[in-house]
């Protein structure tokens, strides 16, 4: 079973060497004589503004959180679609039951405007 | 064999590493990307229990939790680095409290779970299919269907909390509304008043 995923390992090795070499090529080869004024943080050539750790419209928030949840619902999906022909009738209303409560959800959030960015 | 030991090991220590340099991190978001990373190792060392399925779902969900997670400390915490590095004393009377009851809680955890490896949980799952993900699918929507409806529940919980915590009465933002520009009527503009006087 294991074996299946030697590619995915393959891959990764790959992935990581292949970053390093850039990396490293980069350090090594390129020019590299920093002063303060090329150390400086600068905004399209200007003086930076203010901070870049500013707070954040919650709004953002709201719909990173809705969409855990509905990606969640999704996950939930997965491995009953595996089955679900062999775990007969009350697989379905299981299902049936998980996702009619989670439409109440999805209804009352569209209802209530969240998922509109005005 | 050699192999997946070795890739166990490697896993093992990056996972205690960097879960370790979640709670050192002085830097809010670096604790956030050492936790993804810490969830990446964890998926790996659960696929190599051979849960597939679950740990293809540990790196789906939870990479995104942290990525609400990371918006969460940007939003929430003003990040002001040198006011969060100082002070790391203060909290030394909570932080040994907090310590002292999370070391005994474990203890008594693990002297209970392997004082007699008889009863341990692991021993009376019955594998029905050599796939993992069909195992989890055999039992979970048969026999665990309360935990299964629960969890709706406790989805359903969180869509309605996080709206009600966040989301503001509409605001006085005025956009075009493009269907009732086209089906605008005439008597809805114009609107012919008699001049009396005239007669």
């Amino acid at each position: 079973m294991l074996l299946e995923y030697l590619p995915v390992l393959i891959f990764l090795i790959f992935a990581i060497i292949f970053a390093a070499i850039m990396l490293s090529i980069g350090f090594t080869l390129g020019k590299n004589n920093p002063n303060t004024e090329k150390n400086s943080p600068y905004e399209c050539g200007f003086e930076a503004f203010e901070d870049s750790r500013m707070k954040f419209d919650v709004r953002y928030y709201l719909v990173a959180i809705l969409f855990i949840i509905f990606d969640l619902e999704i996950a939930f999906l997965f491995p009953w679609a595996v089955v679900v022909h062999e775990i007969g009738f009350i697989g379905i209303i299981s299902m049936a039951l998980f996702l009619l409560i989670l439409v109440v959800g999805f209804i009352y959030e569209w209802k209530k405007g969240a998922l509109e960015w005005d | 064999m050699n192999a997946e030991l070795i890739i166990f090991y490697l896993f093992s220590i990056f996972l205690i590493i960097s879960s370790m340099r979640v709670v050192i991190s002085n830097n809010p978001v670096k604790s956030a990307i050492y936790l993804v990373f810490s969830f990446f190792c964890s998926a790996v060392l659960w696929l190599l229990l051979g849960a597939e399925f679950l740990s293809v779902i540990l790196i789906l969900v939870y990479v995104g939790a942290v990525m609400v997670l990371f918006l969460f400390v940007v939003m929430m915490l003003d990040i002001n680095l040198s006011e969060i590095t100082s002070g790391f004393v203060k909290y030394l009377n909570e932080g040994i409290f907090v310590f002292i009851i999370m070391s005994a809680l474990l203890i008594l955890f693990f002297q209970n779970q392997f004082a007699d490896t008889n009863k341990n949980i692991i021993t009376e799952i019955i594998i029905i299919s050599d796939s993992n993900t069909k195992n989890l699918g055999y039992i979970l929507y048969t026999e665990y269907i309360l935990a299964f409806e629960i969890a709706a529940v406790i989805l359903l919980l969180g869509i309605i909390s996080a709206i009600t915590l966040t989301h503001k009465k509409k605001s006085d933002n005025k956009f075009q509304d493009p269907d009732m520009q086209v089906n605008v009527k005439k008597e809805d503009r114009i609107f012919i008043v008699k001049d009396e006087d005239s007669k």
